[in-house]
């Protein structure tokens, strides 16, 4: 397994599928590895992050839906695709809307659709891991300012809302800019939009 | 329906030579029943029983009303050839009109029925209905029509009073009701077995005399009737039309039209004689007044006991299309389940097949060709099972902007198999890509997919055409086939082409449904275009 390639796990219960996409993966530039357990897959995730998870829905004792709601809640910036044999189309908008899903996929898989949903869920997660990574190291006030810098408040109404001085808002926006590499507040919006 | 069916049969395509041997047939039916009336004949008028009137019925209800002028003709050269009219005299124009009015007064009653009867109109007028209508109406009209003649020339038709020509028109109108009640309905069934019709003549015949219980119920009650009107006219009563008619409407309640008939006529056979020779002609005309009341109630009756039927077998066929309909349900979700069950191992293999068609490029040809053609039939297959979880799954989709092009390309993947099990072959028509629809995908191609299935079963040469073209600001999808000059509607409720009208209606279009024109049908709908295309 290549460290510089793009890490994606595949998650389904039928052993042949599951190895058969991760093969796929591989094959088109990804360190892809199958799993039959989602649990199985929690247990180790922390310590091996992935850019990309590509998980069934149905599954045994752990659905995809809330195997992705745990694994967010350790990784906010791994990407998740599902796959299904049984689409509906409340299902294919939950996956999107309430599981912070990249695609829905059904099988039998249209593997241009897979490979481009991955590829574009690597590239996401790859922001959302450098943004993650530039804004870490705010401090609980100075991130307060920040989310109020970028739904467009000027520095008075974010001082008033805040119950701070104009001065000590502008200290912390020139923090804010000086620990993210932004250059200005477009930078700032760019950076809060991966959200 | 047995009588009614006629009129749906006939398609404007009748070849002329059978038009022609019609005709001929008809002229000299004419000669022989116009001669046969001559014998209940009375003062002012040929008869008061008239079968002639009864054949004329029975071919423009069969042949359609454009026979009109040519059945006027025929009469004319019969009553030319019987010496009924002097070419020479001054009263020819007069003499050719009396003989014209009554044609065209049936001619015109069968146009006005068949045209209440078809269409949307066809809910209100249901057979046998049309047929009983025309029967009944048009000697009436034919009656009526000579009135303005009997009262401006008295001397034409020999009568003086206004009470000599209002027994003149009765006796014309009761003569005539008798004439087509008892002749008109052997001949159309005649027409219905010839041309293998359901419910032909020989058909009830065959029931009737398979039903040997019935037939003896039959003849029990008619000869119950004649007994005791002959016993009440041998007593002082004179002739009393009830016993009959309770024998009648019983056997037509119970057994429809065909026997009824069959007893009207020996009632008939029966009486008709006996009014020839020296009767006055109040006295015939009492007498067939009393037969025409027999013969109405007993074909009411047996008309109302064949709608019951005819009821009675389309809830049976709607109910079989219930059962069906459950049966599909149930098809529906084991196709669900096979269709998940197999989606895993053909998403391994579509995937496995493909990598391998890739790593043999360049290898032995035969592991080559071999390796591509697993890899096409998988995603042949993996397209197969999601077409078909799009059409059963239950949730609809949403509207979306619909290349007409796409449509039609899916729903002939899916009506070419079943065409070919038909023995029919569906060419799809050159259709501009940047047609496109606002639809719901499988709503519209199940509604065209009703249209190519009505057109597959009715193709006589198994040829079914789909074309899409553009029409203004809508798309015209047309679905033709050729029928044959014998097409008749095809067992079914029509429920394929209800469901389709919905959904199109739905989609803001239209269906316009079959059309025969020069032995081709077609179907259309019509739907508004979406977009930059209008």
């Amino acid at each position: 397994m290549n460290a510089k390639e793009p890490k994606v796990y595949v998650v389904d219960d039928d052993a042949d599928l599951g190895a058969t996409v991760a093969r796929l993966l591989c094959r088109h530039g990804f360190s892809a590895q199958s799993f039959l357990d989602p649990v199985r897959l929690l247990d180790i995730y922390a310590p091996a992050p992935a850019a990309c998870i590509v998980t069934d829905v149905m599954m045994d004792d752990l659905d995809g839906f809330g195997f992705a709601d745990r694994v967010r809640v350790t990784d906010p910036a791994v990407a998740i695709i599902f796959m299904t044999a049984w689409p509906t189309t409340a299902n294919a908008v939950d996956s999107v809307r309430r599981h912070g899903g990249i695609d829905y996929l059904e099988k039998p898989l249209d593997e241009a659709r897979l490979l481009a949903a991955v590829s574009e869920g690597v590239d996401w997660s790859v922001r959302k891991r450098q943004q993650l990574a530039r804004t870490a190291t705010l401090s609980p006030r100075e991130r307060e300012v920040f989310d109020l810098l970028v739904q467009g408040h000027s520095n008075k109404v974010i001082a008033a809302m805040l119950e701070l001085s104009p001065k000590t808002v502008e200290d912390h926006r020139a923090s804010i800019i000086s620990k993210t590499g932004a250059n200005g507040l477009a930078q700032l919006i760019a950076l809060a939009s991966l959200d | 329906m047995m009588i009614a069916s006629g009129q749906a049969r006939y398609d404007g395509t009748r070849a002329p030579m059978a038009d022609l041997l019609l005709l001929l047939a008809y002229g000299f039916g004419f000669w022989l029943t116009l001669g046969l009336a001559a014998y209940w004949g009375g003062r002012g008028f040929y008869s008061v029983w008239f079968p002639a009137a009864g054949l004329r019925l029975a071919l423009l209800w069969h042949a359609g009303p454009r026979l009109t002028p040519a059945i006027a003709a025929v009469e004319i050269v019969v009553n030319l050839i019987m010496g009924r009219f002097n070419p020479g005299s001054p009263d020819l124009a007069m003499t050719l009109w009396g003989i014209l009015r009554p044609v065209l007064a049936y001619g015109g009653v069968v146009a006005v029925i068949r045209w209440l009867a078809s269409g949307r109109r066809a809910g209100v007028l249901a057979p046998p209905m049309p047929f009983s209508l025309a029967a009944v109406a048009a000697p009436g009209i034919a009656a009526f029509s000579a009135l303005p003649e009997a009262l401006l020339r008295p001397d034409r038709t020999a009568v003086e009073s206004v009470q000599d020509i209002m027994i003149s028109l009765t006796a014309f109108a009761v003569g005539d009701l008798l004439g087509v009640l008892i002749i008109a309905p052997p001949f159309l069934w005649l027409a219905e077995t010839i041309s293998q019709r359901r419910n032909g003549m020989i058909a009830a015949l065959r029931e009737c005399v398979i039903r040997g219980s019935a037939t003896l119920e039959v003849g029990l009650l008619l000869a119950g009737g004649i007994a005791t009107t002959w016993l009440l006219n041998r007593i002082g009563l004179g002739s009393q039309p009830m016993p009959l008619i309770l024998a009648v409407a019983w056997i037509g309640l119970r057994f429809g039209r065909f026997p009824v008939w069959a007893a009207l006529t020996i009632v008939s056979l029966l009486i008709l004689p006996e009014t020839a020779g020296a009767f006055s002609t109040i006295d015939r005309l009492h007498l067939h007044l009393d037969l025409a009341t027999v013969v109405v109630v007993g074909y009411l009756a047996g008309s109302y006991c064949d709608a019951q039927k005819q009821a009675r077998t389309d809830i049976e066929r709607r109910d079989r299309l219930l059962f069906q309909a459950e049966r599909l349900k149930t098809l529906r979700s084991m196709s669900v389940a096979v269709i998940h069950e197999i989606s895993q191992p053909l998403s391994t293999l579509a995937i496995e097949a493909k990598h391998l068609h890739e790593i043999t490029d360049g290898a032995d040809n035969e592991i080559m060709r071999s390796a591509a053609l697993v890899d096409r039939k998988a995603a042949t297959l993996s397209n197969l099972v999601r077409r078909l979880r799009r059409f059963g799954g239950a949730a609809v989709d949403e509207p979306s902007a619909l290349p007409v092009s796409a449509l039609i390309e899916s729903v002939a993947a899916i009506a070419t198999p079943e065409a070919r099990d038909h023995g029919a072959s569906l060419k799809i028509g050159p259709i501009n890509p940047d047609l496109v629809v606002f639809a719901q995908e499988v709503e519209l191609s199940q509604a065209l997919m009703n249209l190519l299935r009505n057109a597959i079963h009715a193709a006589n040469d198994g040829q079914v055409q789909l074309t899409g073209e553009k029409q203004g600001k809508s798309v015209r999808i047309m679905v033709t086939n050729r029928v044959g000059t014998s097409h008749h509607a095809k067992a079914g409720m029509g429920v394929g082409a209800l469901v389709a009208q919905a959904i199109v209606e739905a989609h803001g279009g239209h269906l316009e449904k079959a059309k025969i024109q020069d032995g081709i049908a077609s179907a259309s709908i019509i739907l508004p275009l979406a977009g930059d295309d209008i």
